[in-house]
C-alpha cells in the first residue's frame, strides 16, 4: 500500500509539474480580470491543476487575502501571519507594501465555488480535521466529479469518523444516479438514513420523488419515515433545550430582584440598569485588556460587574431607598426615576448605539451532541446560571450573613428585636441583588445589544419570574425561570413567539389567583405584606 | 364650605395668569432661518435617530461657513420627541408654532411620521423623511428621501434570483411585526409569485419588536432551508433585534454561503456592535454604502469624522439620505428666493444634486428621490463590499403595482394634477 | 342626579380652574385677536387638551391608589382601550376620504388585502355607540379582572405586578397586525369627530373646554365617593384590609366598585385623548406609562385627588419644557425630580401648600402603608 500511494503521489507530481508550467499560469492570469465570471474559471482551472499551492491561494482567496497588481501583473497572498507570497512562484516578498495591492473580489456565489473545489483538494490531506471538512464540503456540494478522490480516500482511510463522513458523502452522490447498481444504491439510502439529519431527509425525499427503480423507492420511503420520526423527536428535545437556554437567562436576570423585592420587599425599577451596567462593564474591560487576554475577557469582566453594580445599588440604597423604608410602593417612583438618570448617563458617556462585545472563540459557534444542536456561548450561560445560583444558595443557607438575611425576610421587627442591624442587611442585600444583575449583564453582553435600552427588555419578564417563584424562595425563582423559559420556547414553534408571551402573561394572571403569593410562598403571619 | 371671596378671587387671578404664562411660552422669529431637527435622542429609538441629529447639525454648520442662506445665518433647533410618538406629534407642533422652523428634518418609524403627518398638512410646513419605508404613502407637505420598497427589496430578490447571486428558489421573508415589514412582504410575496415562485416556497414569518431569543426562528429557517433548493432570507427585522439575530445565525453556523440573508436595514453601524466573521457573505441592499469609493464619498466621511472628532465614526444610508435631502432644500430656497414653504415645495419638484455614492438624485413629482440601488456583502472586518449595482438610478413607486389596493394610484404634485393618491383608472383624485 | 359632594377650600379652587379654563380658553383661543398678549395660540389648546387628559387619569388613578391603596400599574390599558374606541369611531369617520377612497375599510387594511372588516370594528361608525364602548371597554376588563383579582386576595406589590402583566400583553396583541387594529401604527389620519374638522381650531377649543369639564367631572364623582360613607370604608380598607374584612364589609366588592369606576375615568380620558394627539398606537399600552401616571400622582400629592390632577400637568409641563430646552438632558432633570420629590416630599406638591397653612386640618395621609399596618395587625 505504502508504494502505491508513493507511485500516486509521484505519478501526480510530475505530472501536475508538467501542466502547471502553462496551466496555473493561465489560472492566475484571470484572477486579474477581477470580473466574478473569470474569478470562478480560475478557481475551477486551478482546483484542476490540483497545483500544491492551490489550496492555499483559494483559501487567501476565500477570505479576501488574494491581492494583485494589475499594472505589474504580480499576483500575491497574504498569509494568516501577515507574509506576502508570490502566488506563481511561491516565493516570500520581503519589503513589499501590500497596500499597493488591490483584493480580488468574491461573493457567495465563487464562496461556494472555492468551498467545492477546496473539497475535491483537501480529501486527502493528512490532517483529519480538514479530511472531515473537507468530506462534508462534497456531501453538501454534492459534487460528481469528487467522486473518483472520495472513493480512493475511502479505501485507504485509517480514522473511522472521517470514514464514516466519507461514505455519506459518497452516499449523498451515488444515491441520485441512476447508473449505479441497486444494491450500491440501497446501501447509501441506508447510509442516509443512519446519518439521519435535514440534509439526509431533503436527499431522501428526493430518491423517493424520483427513482424509478422499486427496490430504491421503498428503502427511500421507510427511510423518510424512520427519519421523520427522528427528527420530530429531536424538534422536541430541541425546542427544551432552547427552553432551558432561555430560562437561564431568565434566572439570571431575575435572581438578583428575588433577593431585594424578598429581603427588602422593595420594587426596584433601577434593577434592569444594573444588568445593563454589567454588560458596558463587560465592553470596558474587553477595550481596555490587549487582545492577547481577550479569551479572558469575561472571565475578568464578572467579578468587576458584580462590583460595579454592586457599587451603584450600594449608592441607591444608601442615597435614596433607604429613606424610604415603610413604603416600599413608592420605591418603585424613586427607582423608576433612577434608572431613567442610569440609562441618559450610560448615553451621555458610551453614546446611544450598540457597543461590540466579543465572544472568546471557546465560547463562539455550537456543536453538535446526538444530532441535537447546541450553541456553545449559550451553554456557558446555562452554567453560569447554575454557578450563580448555588452560590447564591449557599451565601444564604451557610453564612452567618444569608441566616441574617433569611430572619430580616421572614420577620423584620423580630430580627430587629434579636439584635441584627437590618439597616445593614438591607444594604448588603441590596448590593448583593445588583451585583448579581451585573454577572447577569456579562451573560446578556453575549446574546443581546449592549445598548442603554437593554436592561428595559428584561425588567418585566424578571418581575413575572419573581412573582411566579414567590419571594423568599430562591427554588420558586429557579422553578418560576424554569416553567417560563420552556413554556415559551414550546409554544414558540406552534403559535409564534407573541401569541405565546401574551399566553404566558395571561398564564400567570390566572395563576396569581390561584395562588396569590406565587409558588413558593413564605409561610407564618409576619410576612402578609 | 369656608371659603372666602378673596380665595375665589384668588384661584381666578392663578388661572388667568397661567394663561398668560404659557402664551408667553411662544417666542418670536429672529433673523435667521430656523430648521427644525425631530430625531428622537432618548428612548428606543436614540440608537438609530442620534447620528441623523448630528449630521444634520454638521450640514447647518457647513451651510453656515458657505454664508449661510439668502444671506442669512441657519439656525439649527433641536428637540426631543424620546421615541414616543403622541410626543413626535407635540414635538412637531412646538417647532413650527413656537419656533417657527422654515422645514424640519426628521422621524425615522413610519408610525412617527404618521404621527407628525397632520401637524405638517395643518400648519403647512415641510418634512425631510430619510429613512426607507413601506411606501403606501405620498404627501404635499412630506419629501420621502429614503428607499421605497422597490428601490431596494426588490433589486436585493432580482439579485440573488439571478446566477450570480446564486439562483435562490425558496424563501424566507423574516420580518419584525409592524407595518414597514408587513407591506414589503406583501409586495415581495407578490412579485415572487409573478417570478413564478410557489407558494410552498415562501415561509413569511413575523416576531415582536426588540426580540433577543432567536434560537428558535433560526433553527426553523435552518429546517426550511434544507429542502434540496437553494434558500434566501430576506430580513425585514427591526434594528434592535438584528444583533442577536446575526450572533444567532453565526452560533448556528448558517453560512452565507448555505442561505444567504439579505437585510435592509443593517448596515455599517449596526454591525459595528458584532463579530462579523460569521456574517461574511451576507448580504445587505441599500442605496449607500461607506465603502463605496468616490471622492465626494471620502471627502464627506473625513468632514464627518472631523465633526464628531472620531476617526471611526461610520456613516450610513438615513445619513447620505439627509446629505442629499438638506441639499437639495438648500437649492430649492435658492431657486424659490424665500424659504415660505409653499413656495419651496413647489420650487422642490426636478431639484438635482449629486448623490455621495455618484450619479444625481432628482426630486420627481411624487416627492421620492431617484437612487441607486446597492448590494453588498459583509466583510470579516465588518465593512460592506458592493457586489451589484443597478445600471442607473431607479424612480421610487410610492403605490406599488404588486399591491391590490395601489396599484391604479400614482402621485403628482405638480400643477395642475396636485395629487398624491389619483387614481388613474376612476380619473379621480383621492384614490 | 347626585348631591354635590362636601368641597373643601381646594376643591372649590380646582373646580372654578378647571371649569373657568373651559369657559375661557375657547374665547381666548378664538375671539381674542391673534396678535394680542391673550391670545392662547392654537399649539397651546392642544397642549392643554393633553394635559387635561393625563389629569384625568391621574385622577382616576388617585382614587384606586390614593384612597384604596391598590397600585395600579395597568391603567394605561385602560387609557388606551378608552383611546381606541374614539380611534376607531375616527376611523369609521373618514370614510372614502382614505388615499384608497374604500369606503368602508381603513387604509391599513386596504394594503394589507384585508377584504371585509373585522367584527370588532363592527358599530364604531356610530358616535353613540363608540362612546358606549369608551366605557363599557375598560370597565368590563376592569370588572373581570378585579373579580378574579379582588377574590382571590391578590394584594400589594402582587396585584401591581399582574396589573402590569395585563397591560403589558394587550400591548403585545395590539402590535399583532393580524389583531386587527392598525399593529405598530395604530390609529391615525383622523378627519373630523361628529362632522366638525378635528384640526380647527374651534374643535381644538371645543375639546380642550371638554376635557376641562370632563376632569372638574371625574373630581365631583371621586370626591363624592371618597367623602361619602362609602369612601371611609374604602379608605379603611386602604389602611388595615384584614381589619376592616374581620368587621364583616365585603372588601372585594369595595375595591371592585372603585376600580371599575377608575377604569372607565382613565377610559374616557383616553377617549378625550385621541382626538387632541391624532394618534393612537400599542405604546400607549406602555407598563412605563402606567408608572409614569403613578408618579404623577406621587408627584402633585397622592390621596388628594387635586393634587394627583395637579401632578400631571406640572410633570408634563415639565417634559414638554425640557425636551424642547435640553433635548440632552432632560431624562437627568426628569428622574432626578421623581427622586426628589418621593424622598424629600411624600406629601407631593399639595403638601406644600398645606405647610404653609399648618392650621388647617391635613387631608387624609397616604401612610402608614398597608405592608406596615398589616405587619403590625401579624404581631398583634
Amino acid at each position: 500500500m505504502p508504494l502505491a500511494r508513493l507511485v500516486a503521489v509521484l505519478f501526480f507530481l510530475c505530472c501536475t509539474t508538467v501542466a502547471r508550467a502553462d496551466a496555473v499560469d493561465d489560472a492566475l492570469a484571470k484572477f486579474f480580470d477581477d470580473k466574478f465570471p473569470r474569478t470562478e474559471q480560475a478557481i475551477n482551472e486551478l482546483a484542476a491543476t490540483g497545483a500544491a499551492n492551490a489550496p492555499a491561494i483559494l483559501d487567501a482567496l476565500g477570505d479576501n487575502r488574494l491581492l494583485i497588481d494589475q499594472a505589474d501583473h504580480i499576483i500575491v497572498y497574504k498569509t494568516t501571519g501577515d507574509d506576502l507570497i508570490n502566488a506563481k512562484t511561491g516565493e516570500k516578498l520581503d519589503g513589499v507594501d501590500a497596500g499597493a495591492f488591490k483584493k480580488v473580489r468574491i461573493n457567495n456565489a465563487l464562496r461556494s465555488a472555492i468551498e467545492a473545489a477546496m473539497g475535491a483538494l483537501t480529501l486527502a490531506n493528512p490532517d483529519p480535521q480538514k479530511r472531515a471538512g473537507a468530506a462534508e464540503a462534497v456531501f453538501e456540494t454534492r459534487d460528481a466529479s469528487a467522486l473518483k478522490a472520495l472513493e480512493a480516500q475511502l479505501s485507504h482511510e485509517s480514522d473511522p469518523h472521517v470514514a464514516e463522513l466519507l461514505r455519506q458523502a459518497r452516499a449523498a452522490i451515488v444515491v441520485l444516479d441512476s447508473k449505479t447498481p441497486t444494491a450500491d444504491r440501497v446501501a447509501a439510502v441506508a447510509t442516509l438514513k443512519a446519518r439521519g439529519d435535514q440534509d439526509s431527509q431533503s436527499l431522501i425525499d428526493q430518491v423517493a420523488n424520483q427513482s424509478d427503480d422499486p427496490a430504491v423507492k421503498a428503502a427511500a420511503l421507510d427511510a423518510k419515515a424512520a427519519i421523520k420520526a427522528h427528527l420530530a423527536w429531536l424538534s422536541v428535545l430541541q425546542n427544551l433545550i432552547y427552553g432551558i437556554s432561555a430560562a437561564s437567562v431568565l434566572l439570571l436576570a431575575a435572581i438578583g430582584l428575588a433577593i431585594t423585592f424578598g429581603v427588602m420587599g422593595v420594587i426596584n425599577m433601577a434593577h434592569g440598569e444594573m444588568v445593563m451596567l454589567g454588560a458596558y462593564t463587560t465592553f470596558v474591560v474587553q477595550s481596555a485588556l490587549p487582545p492577547s487576554l481577550l479569551q479572558w475577557s469575561l472571565a475578568v469582566a464578572l467579578p468587576l460587574a458584580f462590583l460595579v453594580s454592586a457599587i451603584v445599588g450600594v449608592a441607591i440604597e444608601r442615597l435614596v431607598i433607604r429613606f424610604l423604608y415603610g413604603r416600599p410602593l413608592e420605591t418603585l417612583l424613586a427607582t423608576w426615576g433612577v434608572s431613567l438618570i442610569l440609562q441618559q448617563a450610560v448615553r451621555s458617556l458610551f453614546g446611544a448605539n450598540n457597543r461590540q462585545v466579543s465572544a472568546p472563540n471557546f465560547m463562539s459557534g455550537s456543536f453538535d451532541w446526538a444530532g441535537l444542536q447546541i450553541t456553545t456561548g449559550r451553554l456557558w450561560i446555562v452554567a453560569l446560571a447554575i454557578l450563580v445560583f448555588v452560590a447564591l444558595q449557599l451565601a444564604l443557607r451557610a453564612t452567618p450573613f444569608g441566616l441574617r438575611m433569611r430572619a430580616v425576610t421572614q420577620n423584620r421587627r423580630m430580627a430587629a428585636a434579636m439584635g441584627i442591624s437590618t439597616g445593614r442587611i438591607d444594604m448588603l442585600a441590596f448590593a448583593l441583588g445588583s451585583g448579581v444583575a451585573g454577572v447577569a449583564g456579562v451573560a446578556l453582553s453575549q446574546i443581546d445589544n449592549v445598548s442603554p435600552n437593554l436592561g428595559q427588555g428584561y425588567i418585566i419578564d424578571s418581575f413575572m419570574v419573581v412573582v411566579l417563584g414567590g419571594v423568599g424562595n430562591l427554588w420558586g425563582t429557579l422553578l418560576g425561570a424554569t416553567v417560563l423559559g420552556v413554556a415559551n420556547k414550546l409554544l414558540e414553534p406552534v403559535i409564534g413567539a407573541v401569541l405565546g408571551k401574551i399566553l404566558l402573561l395571561v398564564f400567570i394572571i390566572l395563576f396569581i389567583q390561584k395562588r396569590p403569593r406565587g409558588l413558593f410562598a413564605l409561610k407564618g403571619r409576619a410576612v402578609e405584606a | 364650605m369656608s371659603v372666602t371671596r378673596r380665595f375665589v378671587l384668588r384661584a381666578a387671578g392663578a388661572l388667568v395668569g397661567g394663561a398668560v404664562a404659557l402664551s408667553a411660552f411662544a417666542a418670536h422669529a429672529e433673523d435667521t432661518i430656523k430648521v427644525g431637527i425631530l430625531h428622537s435622542l432618548s428612548g428606543t429609538m436614540a440608537i438609530s435617530e442620534t447620528t441623523l441629529k448630528d449630521v444634520m447639525l454638521m450640514l447647518i454648520d457647513e451651510q453656515n461657513k458657505k454664508g449661510g442662506l439668502l444671506g442669512k445665518k441657519l439656525e439649527p433647533v433641536v428637540v426631543d420627541p424620546a421615541s414616543n410618538w403622541p410626543l413626535f406629534a407635540e414635538k412637531a407642533r412646538e417647532l413650527i408654532s413656537k419656533d417657527k422652523v422654515a422645514v424640519v428634518f426628521g422621524c425615522w418609524t413610519s408610525v412617527s411620521r404618521k404621527s407628525v403627518l397632520p401637524v405638517f398638512k395643518e400648519l403647512d410646513n415641510i418634512l425631510f423623511y430619510p429613512v426607507q419605508y413601506e411606501g403606501e404613502e405620498s404627501e404635499r407637505n412630506v419629501f420621502y428621501t429614503g428607499a421605497a420598497p422597490n428601490q431596494q427589496a426588490i433589486p436585493a430578490v432580482d439579485y440573488l434570483m439571478s446566477a450570480d447571486g446564486g439562483s435562490v428558489k425558496r424563501w424566507v421573508l423574516e420580518g419584525t411585526d409592524y407595518v414597514y415589514p408587513r407591506t414589503t412582504n406583501k409586495i415581495l410575496e407578490a412579485y415572487l409569485k409573478s417570478k413564478g415562485v410557489a407558494p410552498e416556497d415562501i415561509m413569511i414569518n413575523y416576531t415582536p419588536f426588540g426580540f433577543s431569543d432567536w434560537q428558535t426562528e433560526v433553527t426553523k429557517i435552518k429546517a426550511f432551508g434544507s429542502a434540496g433548493k437553494k434558500t434566501a432570507v430576506v430580513s425585514t427585522i427591526n434594528g434592535d433585534a438584528n444583533v442577536p439575530f446575526y450572533k444567532e445565525l453565526g452560533n448556528q453556523g448558517i453560512k452565507a454561503t448555505d442561505i444567504p440573508v439579505v437585510a435592509f436595514s443593517v448596515g455599517e453601524e449596526e454591525l459595528a456592535g458584532l463579530d462579523a466573521k460569521p456574517l461574511v457573505g451576507h448580504l445587505a441592499a441599500w442605496n449607500y454604502f461607506q465603502t463605496i469609493d468616490t471622492p465626494e464619498n471620502k471627502a464627506e466621511i473625513e468632514k464627518w469624522r472631523a465633526f464628531t472628532k472620531n476617526p471611526k465614526r461610520t456613516f450610513n444610508d438615513p445619513m447620505e439620505a439627509h446629505y442629499i435631502g438638506f441639499n437639495m432644500w438648500v437649492k430649492a430656497v435658492e431657486k424659490a428666493g424665500t424659504t415660505d414653504p409653499d413656495k419651496v415645495i413647489d420650487a422642490m419638484i426636478g431639484v438635482a444634486v449629486p448623490n455621495l455614492t455618484g450619479g444625481i438624485a432628482t426630486m420627481m413629482p411624487n416627492h421620492h428621490i431617484t437612487k441607486p440601488v446597492y448590494i453588498g456583502e459583509i466583510q470579516s472586518n465588518g465593512l460592506i463590499n458592493t457586489v451589484w449595482q443597478t445600471p442607473g438610478t431607479v424612480v421610487a413607486q410610492e403605490w406599488s403595482p404588486y399591491l391590490e389596493g395601489s396599484r391604479d394610484l400614482i402621485s403628482d404634485w405638480r400643477h395642475p394634477m396636485n395629487c398624491g393618491n389619483f387614481n388613474v383608472k376612476t380619473g379621480k383624485c383621492g384614490g | 342626579m347626585m348631591p354635590l359632594p362636601r368641597l373643601d377650600r381646594l376643591g372649590v379652587a380646582f373646580l372654578i380652574i378647571t371649569i373657568g379654563a373651559a369657559a375661557l380658553a375657547p374665547i381666548l383661543a378664538l375671539v381674542v385677536p391673534h396678535d394680542s398678549a391673550f391670545a392662547m395660540p392654537p399649539y397651546v389648546v392642544a397642549l392643554l387638551g393633553k394635559y387635561m387628559c393625563y389629569a384625568i387619569l391621574a385622577v382616576a388613578l388617585d382614587l384606586v391608589w390614593g384612597y384604596c391603596g391598590i397600585l395600579s400599574l395597568g391603567h394605561s390599558a385602560f387609557f388606551a382601550l378608552g383611546g381606541y374606541a374614539m380611534g376607531m369611531y375616527l376611523m369609521r369617520q373618514i370614510g372614502a376620504r382614505g388615499v384608497y377612497a374604500n369606503p368602508v375599510l381603513p387604509d391599513f387594511m386596504v394594503f394589507l388585502n384585508w377584504k371585509e372588516l373585522p367584527v370588532a370594528w363592527w358599530g364604531f361608525h356610530s358616535f353613540a355607540y363608540a362612546s358606549l364602548m369608551v366605557m363599557l371597554v375598560p370597565g368590563l376588563l376592569a370588572f373581570a379582572f378585579g373579580w378574579f383579582a379582588f377574590r382571590s386576595r391578590v394584594t400589594g406589590v402582587y396585584l401591581s405586578i399582574i396589573t402590569q402583566a395585563m397591560t403589558y400583553a394587550l400591548k403585545l396583541a395590539f402590535f399583532r397586525n393580524d389583531f386587527g387594529f392598525g399593529g405598530n401604527n395604530g390609529l391615525t389620519d383622523f378627519k373630523d369627530i361628529l362632522g366638525f374638522n378635528v384640526q380647527s381650531d374651534a374643535t381644538r377649543a371645543a375639546l380642550f373646554s371638554l376635557s376641562a369639564l370632563a376632569l372638574a367631572l371625574s373630581y365631583l364623582i371621586s370626591r363624592a365617593i371618597v367623602v361619602s360613607k362609602y369612601g371611609k370604608a374604602v379608605i379603611a380598607i386602604r389602611d388595615a384590609e384584614s381589619r376592616v374584612r374581620f368587621l364583616g364589609y365585603r372588601v372585594e366588592n369595595y375595591k371592585l366598585f372603585i376600580f371599575v369606576v377608575s377604569a372607565v375615568m382613565a377610559g374616557v380620558a383616553g377617549a378625550l385623548y385621541v382626538p387632541q394627539v391624532g394618534i393612537i398606537n400599542p405604546s400607549e399600552f406602555d407598563p412605563g406609562n402606567s408608572i409614569e401616571a403613578v408618579i404623577w400622582v406621587a408627584v402633585g400629592g397622592r390621596g388628594t385627588l387635586v393634587g394627583a390632577a395637579l401632578g400631571a400637568v406640572a410633570v408634563n409641563f415639565a417634559k414638554t419644557y425640557f425636551t424642547g430646552v435640553f433635548p440632552e438632558y432632560w431624562l437627568y432633570a426628569l428622574g432626578g425630580l421623581f427622586v426628589l420629590v418621593t424622598l424629600f416630599l411624600p406629601k407631593g406638591l399639595i403638601g406644600l401648600l398645606n405647610l404653609r397653612r399648618p392650621a388647617r386640618p391635613t387631608p387624609p395621609t397616604p401612610t402608614p402603608t398597608p405592608s406596615l399596618a398589616q405587619q403590625e395587625e401579624g404581631a398583634r
